[in-house]
């Protein structure tokens, strides 16, 4: 799921600036569950805003609503009424979702609430780590289901570098060395044959932005999918 | 006490949760010091009232809330049910 964080309110504050009328829309997908832009964190960003208002003598209202996702259309759609009413909008999504409400609602000023950071996995409660970068040529086959470029902070797809010490990361000592795990856990799948194949360098001309991908089946054109 | 909690690591949770909160409050300049949690048993009657007098020491020491300071508004009358 993608993981982000919430923007200090100081910071927030200042992009909403001398707004009287804030609309906050969460999203009840991937940023509800790192808790940073569901429900509950819509709640808690209303209540700091109320509260400073409050505390400045500002006069300010405040309309609280998540949707389940701010990537959809189909979500966006029946939030009309309620951003037409707002002086600003803070949204409280992802990049993704903060492009689509402003694209939807291009009249409308649409501020994004929150930093997002990467594709990630929850470790443990409260606590997220990167694991895919979406480099559109996925290796994971090939390494033990361990992520070279991503876990390793050099992005190395031909075994590890010089600074590997006892399995930790010369970059951070804290970090595992990625082609450490990839080789205990190739040791363990009886893959180790895998270590020795050499890697051509990088595709990144196939991740060049923005991405689009369109489904056969919903390809424009009759039988484009069957060619 | 502290990891004593009728609901084992609870209190360990809402000590997190009242730092946490603490943190939101410094976010919109309340001082955080106005929000304390105390660890006491349900039957910890001196330990409660201690820590009553604290807070109400904390509260005096910083004044009213920052919230009530800016009033230029009047007070709703109370009505009075006949």
């Amino acid at each position: 799921m993608i993981i982000a964080e919430r923007k200090t309110f100081d910071e927030i504050k200042q992009i909403v600036g001398d707004a009287h009328k804030i609309l906050i829309v969460g999203c009840g997908t991937c940023v509800a569950v790192c808790m940073a832009g569901g429900e509950k964190e819509v709640g808690i960003l209303a209540s700091l805003l109320r509260l400073d208002a409050k505390r400045e003598g500002r006069e300010l209202e405040i309309i609280e609503t998540t949707v389940e996702r701010q990537c959809d259309k189909e979500y966006l759609e029946p939030l009309a009424k309620k951003v037409s009413d707002a002086d600003v909008v803070v949204s409280l999504a992802c990049g993704a979702g903060v492009q689509f409400l402003a694209e939807m609602y291009d009249t409308k000023r649409v501020l994004p609430g929150l930093n997002t950071r990467f594709i990630g996995v929850a470790e443990h409660e409260g606590m997220w780590t990167q694991r895919c970068m979406a480099c559109s040529d996925c290796i994971l086959g090939e390494t033990g289901g361990i992520c070279p470029v991503t876990i390793c902070p050099k992005g190395l797809l031909n075994g590890p570098c010089g600074g590997t010490n006892e399995g930790k990361c010369e970059v951070d000592n804290e970090k595992d060395c990625a082609w450490t795990l990839i080789y205990r856990r190739l040791e363990k799948t009886g893959g180790l044959n895998n270590i020795k194949k050499l890697f051509p360098p990088k595709r990144y001309d196939v991740q060049t932005k923005p991405g689009k991908v369109i489904h056969p089946a919903y390809e424009k054109g009759e039988g484009k999918a069957h060619e | 006490m502290e990891g004593e909690c009728h609901f084992l690591e609870g209190n360990i949770r809402a000590k997190k949760r009242v730092n946490y909160t603490k943190g939101l409050l410094a976010e919109v300049k309340i001082e955080p010091e106005r929000l304390k949690m105390f660890n006491m048993g349900a039957s910890d009657a001196k330990e409660f009232a201690h820590a009553a007098d604290e807070m109400t020491k904390i509260a005096k020491e910083f004044g009213p809330s920052p919230l009530k300071k800016i009033k230029n508004r009047k007070r709703p009358a109370i009505r009075r049910i006949q």
